[in-house]
């Protein structure tokens, strides 16, 4: 296995109280698999990507249990030094505003040298012939001259290329996309999803693909891990998902995806709002929500069910849910 | 970038005569030029009519301003109140009071740059918490009080130091003085340091610095660093041209015979050429520092475009 | 933004919750820009003014209650320095020269044989003053200005700012060195209205800064839109929204300006004796520096908390006015 994540719990120190940002997430990602992290905004989604990067802001973070074990090594273990020499090396992160993202007063050369002189120990000559090399390879046109440009001088598809070029420099064994395209024109979302797709499997990667975006992970993922308040709601291969959810929030989202065959239709929206990390609601913590919540739901914490060949649901009613459908 | 200085240097002009101007009617206007000039007593009628004459005091005011400003031009910036010209006194004052600036400056940089860095990396830890306390007192405690109280603290009681500075003004003797000058805005360095610090430090192009396995040094130095210090490097230059002139106070206190002495024996005497003069080169560097403080903002800053 | 099938992001922005997001997670982008902003605690947003947020703030801050603290006791003893101080402060015995504390004089007596005591005390009144009256004058004038000149835009906005750039140029002590060398009237109008004349324009700036910004907001589009007067439009929609950071330089301002007499009296053309001010004591003492360091650090440090205080409070507002610098 290529990481498996074991019983992650992080949690922030705030102002407020402490917010309990993941609470017992467990997941995995084989070689050349891509696994999809759905999930609201709040969800833990985004957390759990950075805890596996190591680049959680501790403070106020803090990884309060579990195990994170990359190519068999539990990260949360090992040396700083030897940490830091497998972020981008061994695992690279794809961040969703690249604006942002990518330093403003440095060239887009430099930035993507960087890695090569860093890593691989490389001369700044060298490695600005690399980074011309993978600016075309992400397919920016004129990239031998580009490569002095700054980030700013790019438009935002262009941008994205460069962050995957980034992330890809070195050919990592696993890559986590952060929203990838969110930030972007429709019209260019799909570009640079397929890109990262073509990119992956031509290098072998794994891949995590964290969206709120159910429409863009049908093409491209292999499994789908659902996140609410912290925690996996439900896992599964992406088709037995999109045939049958086993979890009423993961309808929801199923069912707040416009339709070109549902047109006209009011569209579904799943009602209320995601819960306070500082006070997580007790039992299931989608019950305030949810259209099937009984008395057992406000008390019982449910497990992740079994719910089928490879699947997991954590609902105490997955059954009435998958034949609800 | 041309085009742009060339704009900047004519937006000086309006500038350049409006201040210039300014303090010309102040000393003009509100004192009296030739009063210092009979010594100590109040000059007779005649005498009072014949200077007046001498020095075109009886034609109206504009046409004694563009009399007095091209003159300057052509270099000649009038007399001062012993029978000097103006020029020459420059020549002996400018050089100290730049060596003193040039000793602020650097105590800015080296001092005020490096506490912002560490206090800005360390925020809500003890060592931020008490520099920060420390640059509200120094920012509180005037800069004539600090240098009073350093005086008698170095000079006097531990006599580390002279209590006040030879005419020849030697770099050493300055850095007293020169730390004086620099405290306040060594106190805004520091804190507009850290506040860039530990704003770009939770920045987005930090996080993928560190996510890319950089060693920590690097993303500090390289990346860090690099934009933090960009707001800073622009205050410490504009600051240039307020630490010439603001260095009177400093300059009284350790009787360092600079532009400031000049300046204050010049406004004591009423002498309105050796006033009007400093402040009009004083004025100058303000507004060159400022023109090269905006080019230096668009080499640090790619995204700054001057067109 | 481009059209999303779904975007949970979207529903959250707002309403203040999920507070702890915005300290890691990309997700938080959109959480920020709620007008309860990070801070919210319970489980429903409630509006808050940012005024009413500012307060509560304000309340719990010990700078801010320390400072305060300080600038009431300095405004009583300005108003009723007999209070606490026995004496005039201009009865001076030269027998007593730099003498140290006795009955009386708990910080001893300066090189004229004055009580160091009274005179820190009844100097509150100048300082206090002087700041004060400066601040208001400078705040309304660099107000007024400043936002009429942002509001209405055009040739008297870019005149104003090149004024502005002219007074910017001149060094502020030695414009005050010029101006004041000459007054012989030895009050404090002198000093204030050379504040105000050189003092302005740094609010101006400002004020003109927030106006531009405010003018920008919807509503103020929707009310000219209606057909509101541009004085209703400046009064009742931008001057609420435009204030707040006038204020806080403002107050910070203040502290600057008591230095600044100070300063100005110590070089021999602020006040003079027999006005009582600091920065005449600290002047007068310092010759004496030597014998009787009592009688110049008395002053000096009323100086400093005076000044500390109304800079800290001026930090203070501003932190609660300005959630983004928490």
């Amino acid at each position: 296995m290529l990481l498996e994540v074991r019983d992650l719990h992080v949690e922030f120190r705030t102002r407020d109280g402490v917010a309990h940002a993941v609470n017992g997430v467990s997941y995995e990602v084989d070689a050349g698999q891509t696994l999809a992290v759905l999930g609201e905004s709040g969800s833990g989604k985004s957390v759990t990507a950075q805890a596996v990067m190591g680049i959680l802001d501790t403070p106020p973070g803090r990884i309060t249990g579990g195990r994170i074990l990359f190519q068999g090594q539990d990260l949360l273990t090992i040396r700083e030094e030897e940490r830091r020499r497998i972020r981008g090396a061994g695992m690279a992160m794809i961040f969703q505003d690249a604006l942002s993202a990518l330093n403003p007063v440095l060239s887009v050369g430099d930035q993507l040298g960087e890695m090569f002189v860093v890593h691989r120990g490389m001369s700044k000559r060298d490695a600005r012939a690399r980074a011309v090399e993978l600016m075309d390879r992400v397919r920016i046109p004129a990239a031998a001259q580009r490569v002095r440009d700054y980030p700013h001088q790019f438009s935002g598809g262009m941008r994205q290329r460069i962050m995957i070029a980034m992330a890809l420099a070195l050919e990592p064994a696993l890559v986590i996309a952060d929203e990838p395209t969110t930030a972007l024109d429709v019209t260019v979302q799909a570009q640079v999803m397929d890109l990262l797709a073509e990119l992956r499997r031509e290098y072998r990667m794994g891949l995590i693909l964290i969206t709120h975006d159910l429409g863009v992970v049908a093409d491209v993922a292999d499994r789908i891990a659902v996140m609410y308040a912290g925690k996996i709601v439900e896992s599964a291969p992406v088709h037995d998902i999109y045939k049958a959810p086993a979890h009423p929030y993961t309808r929801g989202l199923l069912d707040s995806i416009p339709r070109l065959d549902q047109k006209g239709r009011e569209l579904y929206a799943i009602k209320g709002l995601p819960p306070n990390l500082t006070h997580i609601p007790p039992g299931c913590s989608f019950h305030p929500r949810c259209p099937m919540a009984r008395d057992v739901c406000r008390t019982d914490v449910p497990p992740l069910y079994e719910a089928g060949e490879a699947r997991g649901s954590a609902c105490h009613f997955w059954r009435e849910c998958l034949h609800d459908h | 970038m041309g085009r742009y200085v060339v704009r900047r240097l004519l937006q000086m002009i309006p500038v350049f005569i409006g201040a210039t101007l300014l303090i010309f009617l102040m000393v003009n206007v509100m004192g009296d030029p030739i009063a210092g000039l009979c010594g100590e007593r109040a000059c007779d009628p005649a005498t009072t009519a014949q200077l007046e004459k001498e020095f075109g005091l009886d034609k109206p005011l504009w046409q004694q301003y563009l009399t007095y400003m091209g003159n300057v031009f052509t270099g000649d910036f009038g007399t001062a109140f012993n029978g000097q010209q103006v020029t020459e006194l420059m020549a002996t004052a400018f050089p100290v009071t730049i060596r003193l600036t040039i000793v602020a400056v650097l105590f800015e940089i080296v001092i005020g740059v490096t506490l912002g860095v560490v206090t800005g990396m360390r925020r809500g830890r003890p060592v931020d918490t008490s520099v920060l306390l420390a640059t509200l007192v120094v920012i509180s405690v005037p800069t004539f009080v600090t240098g009073l109280l350093l005086q008698l603290l170095l000079g006097v009681q531990w006599k580390w130091i002279k209590p006040s500075v030879s005419p020849d003004a030697a770099l050493g003797e300055l850095i007293v003085p020169g730390l004086v000058l620099a405290s306040v805005s060594l106190a805004y360095v520091t804190r507009l340091t850290r506040t860039s610090i530990a704003e770009n430090k939770r920045s987005d192009y930090v996080r993928t610095a560190v996510a890319k396995g950089l060693p920590r040094h690097r993303v500090v130095t390289r990346h860090l660093l690099r934009n933090s210090l960009i707001p800073v490097i622009t205050f410490i230059g504009t600051d240039i041209g307020a630490l010439m002139g603001g260095a009177i106070v400093t300059e009284r206190i350790f009787n360092i015979h600079g532009v400031g002495y000049q300046l204050y024996q010049g406004i004591l005497r009423h002498n309105t050429q050796t006033v009007v003069g400093f402040v009009t080169v004083l004025v100058l560097v303000f507004l060159v520092a400022n023109l090269l403080v905006d080019l230096l903002y668009a080499v640090l800053d790619p995204r700054i475009r001057y067109a | 933004m481009p059209e999303q099938p779904y975007e949970p992001e979207r529903a959250v922005a707002g309403t203040g919750m999920g507070g702890a997001m915005d300290l890691g997670a990309s997700e938080a982008v959109t959480l920020e820009q709620g007008p309860g902003g990070p801070e919210g605690t319970g489980p429903v947003g409630r509006p808050r003014s940012l005024w009413s947020d500012a307060w509560r703030d304000l309340r719990r801050n010990p700078v801010f209650i320390v400072s305060a603290l300080v600038i009431l006791f300095l405004v009583f003893i300005s108003l009723w320095p007999s209070a606490i101080a026995s004496g005039s402060p201009l009865t001076c015995d030269l027998a007593k020269a730099q003498d140290g504390p006795g009955p009386g004089a708990p910080f001893g007596y300066d090189g004229q044989g004055c009580n160091v005591y009274t005179r820190t005390v009844y100097g509150a009144r100048t300082s206090v003053t002087v700041g004060v009256l400066a601040t208001l004058g400078v705040a309304l004038l660099g107000s007024v200005l400043g936002g009429l000149a942002g509001y209405f835009g055009g040739l008297p906005d870019s005149v104003l700012s090149r004024v502005t750039d002219i007074f910017f140029a001149i060094p502020v002590v030695l414009g005050g060195l010029v101006l004041l060398s000459v007054v012989t009237s030895n009050t404090v109008w002198p000093v204030i209205g050379f504040m105000v004349l050189l003092g302005w324009p740094q609010i101006s700036r400002i004020a003109r800064g927030s106006v531009i910004t405010a003018k920008q907001n919807d509503y103020v589009q929707a009310a000219r839109a209606l057909g509101a007067s541009d004085a209703r439009i400046l009064l009742r929609h931008i001057a609420p929204n435009a204030v707040a950071p006038v204020i806080v330089v403002a107050t910070i301002a203040l502290g600057t300006y008591i230095a600044l007499e100070a300063t100005l009296s110590y070089l021999g053309v602020g006040l003079k004796p027999p006005s009582v001010s600091w920065g005449i004591d600290i002047s007068a003492a310092s010759p004496y520096i030597r014998n009787a360091p009592h009688a110049l650090l008395w002053p000096s440090g009323a100086l400093a908390i005076t000044v500390l205080a109304f800079i800290m409070l001026g930090d203070a507002v501003r932190d609660a006015l300005d959630p983004k610098l928490r």
